[in-house]
């Protein structure tokens, strides 16, 4: 069931592209921030469904975001991307609070759902 | 029978010394037996078969002067002449026949009125060792049953000379050893008391040996920390002969005079002399070894760090540029894919359109990042393409003068390919508007090879500078070196020169 969406990620193209993909499958974007602390700000802004949140930021780390947003916003799922492999980060970002991780070749509304089981 | 030239004699151990140690002697075998002239006689170090005078004395008298000069330059052989014969003899002649002698001495000293003449062998466990021989005016009477030991006596004196010739040349050599050595050399006593410094040591610790002889040798060149255990350690050393220093080489510090500190390497032996003890301590500034063994290690850690660095910033170049255009190139992809199925053809084809574009981009940014890695035209056409590919794609303009035809190992073309990489990314940097030029020149008959990125702007550039660091370190690995000749308003040259065989 699509929600609305904060993406969180320093590559302007990838945010364009996962607004368009997400916006395809019926899901709103609420707000795109470039690093770590904006996306903090963002999320307290727009109290989105879920944050699309990059594991590596300029600022600080994504893991780093999401242990916060876990911390002071237990209500926002957090989905972790990254150019790496799962296998790299889905512990990673369950030890840290996300919900899950996707490979950013893999995003689509319905990779998101899957994730969230609904 | 020969005339002996002066400046033979064994100074300073010779002529001088000898005369002063004969001299009592002679004068009171002189006066005892009424004799005018006593000459002492001794078996040529050199030469053993020959005698020289090497003592005379004699009553006043110009006769007797000029002839004491004859005797004092009267070289001998065995057999020749009284003293020659008792010599070979080893017999007293005691009174001795004068008849028949013609030397110069003889006639000299008939002309002094000398008619009687005596001679006895000097002797030591060695044997004949030296003649005395005495002239008077009268015939001697027989000698004394005693005269032997007179021969005896003298022959001690004669071995007495001959140890110190010996120690003495000993001790000569030993200073010139000392002298000429490049290691310090301090020589101490059984009280810690300095005996001497060598000139290396006067050097190295800035004091001047005669001003310090006698002084603490521990509050002279120990470190403070350090005196202590040394005179504990001597203590126990005279005390019961134990030593954990002796005969071994320590790595410690050393004091200058300025107050400065310096790494030694130090190894302290004991003179083997009779007597109290002495000892000498045998120290190696190793300053420069240190300095170049950290430097080694930094150079390598430098080289460790730069290593990782470069891998670091090739998953940096990897995430960001290639592998983001590839991910929006599939979700680019799978949208057209659905806007196709939706049946929306147009929207489907701007989204190709886009990921082709996407795909050039990450094409090129996969080539340039292969190139930092490693150029493959650097393996497969050598040098000279693959500078002429780094000029071309130079940001500021830059050109090959000269670079070698022949193939080199792939070590030295990697270092000069990257060294005019990094010359460039320097200039382009710091000098600004500038031209470059690139030049490569196989100096063959020098079993080197020089490479220089020069450019025409405003010199002045800092050949310490952090930025040449990566490049000193990068030369220094295949044992090359580089310089930089950077004069104000003269240019930059980066010059490396690297040992490539022949």
């Amino acid at each position: 069931m699509p929600g609305r969406v904060l993406i969180v990620d320093d590559h302007a193209r990838f945010r364009a592209i996962a607004r368009r993909a997400l916006e395809c499958d019926g899901w709103t974007v609420v707000g795109e921030a470039v690093d770590g602390r904006s996306g903090l700000a963002e999320a307290q802004r727009t109290e989105p469904d879920l944050v699309l949140l990059d594991v590596g930021l300029p600022d600080v780390s994504g893991l780093a975001v999401s242990r916060e947003l876990a911390q002071r916003a237990p209500h926002i799922a957090v989905v972790l991307v990254s150019t790496h492999d799962a296998e790299d980060y889905a512990d990673l970002g369950a030890a840290n609070g996300a919900c899950g991780f996707l490979a950013k070749a893999d995003l689509s509304g319905l990779a998101l759902d899957a994730l969230l089981g609904r | 029978m020969s005339v002996r030239e002066h400046h033979q004699e064994p100074a300073p151990a010779g002529a001088a010394a000898a005369e002063e140690a004969y001299a009592p002697l002679l004068r009171a075998l002189a006066e005892r037996l009424e004799a005018r002239l006593v000459a002492a006689w001794e078996a040529d170090p050199g030469a053993g078969d020959t005698l020289v005078c090497v003592a005379c004395w004699h009553a006043p008298g110009a006769e007797l002067r000029a002839l004491a000069g004859v005797t004092r330059t009267t070289v001998l052989r065995a057999g020749e002449a009284l003293p020659g014969q008792v010599f070979a003899s080893g017999q007293a002649a005691w009174p001795a026949e004068a008849a028949g002698d013609d030397r110069a001495q003889r006639s000299a000293a008939a002309a002094a009125g000398l008619h009687g003449a005596a001679a006895l062998p000097v002797t030591s466990e060695r044997g004949t060792v030296g003649v005395v021989e005495l002239l008077a005016e009268r015939p001697f009477a027989e000698p004394a049953a005693a005269i032997d030991l007179l021969g005896l006596a003298l022959g001690q004196l004669v071995e007495r000379r001959r140890a110190e010739r010996a120690g003495h040349a000993a001790l000569q050599r030993h200073r010139a050893t000392l002298h000429a050595a490049l290691d310090s050399v301090v020589t101490m006593d059984h009280e810690g008391r300095v005996v001497e410094l060598n000139p290396a040591a006067e050097r190295t610790f800035g004091h001047a040996s005669a001003d310090v002889v006698g002084r603490d040798m521990a509050d002279l060149i120990v470190p403070p920390e350090l005196r202590e255990p040394h005179r504990e350690g001597l203590r126990r050393y005279l005390a019961d002969g134990a030593s954990q220093l002796l005969d071994r080489r320590i790595a410690t510090e050393a004091l200058r005079a300025d107050g400065s500190r310096f790494p030694v390497e130090l190894t302290i032996t004991r003179i083997a002399l009779p007597g109290p003890a002495l000892f000498t301590g045998h120290l190696r500034d190793v300053s420069d070894r240190m300095r170049a063994t950290a430097e080694l290690r930094a150079s390598r850690a430098r080289i460790v760090e730069g290593a990782d660095e470069a891998r670091r910033r090739i998953e940096r170049d990897l995430h960001d540029g290639a592998q983001q255009q590839l991910v929006s190139l599939a979700l680019d992809l799978r949208l057209a894919l659905r806007r196709l199925d939706a049946g929306d053809a147009a929207a489907a084809r701007e989204l190709i359109v886009e990921a082709d574009g996407a795909l050039t981009t990450a094409l090129a940014e996969l080539r340039e990042l292969a190139r930092g890695i490693h150029p493959a035209v650097l393996t497969e056409g050598g040098l000279r393409p693959a500078l002429r590919g780094l000029v071309g794609r130079s940001p500021v303009p830059a050109t090959v003068v000269a670079v070698p035809e022949r193939r080199l190992p792939a070590s030295i073309e990697a270092a000069v390919y990257f060294f005019v990489a990094e010359g460039l990314t320097n200039a382009a940097r710091h000098a600004g508007d500038v031209q470059i030029q690139v030049e490569v020149i196989d100096a063959d008959a020098l079993g080197r090879l020089v490479v220089e990125v020069r450019d025409d702007g405003d010199g002045g550039a800092d050949p310490a500078g952090g930025g040449l660091r990566g490049l000193i370190d990068r030369l220094a690995v295949i044992g090359g070196t580089l310089t930089v000749i950077s004069p104000p308003g003269g240019g930059t040259t980066l010059r490396g020169e690297i040992p490539c065989g022949s």
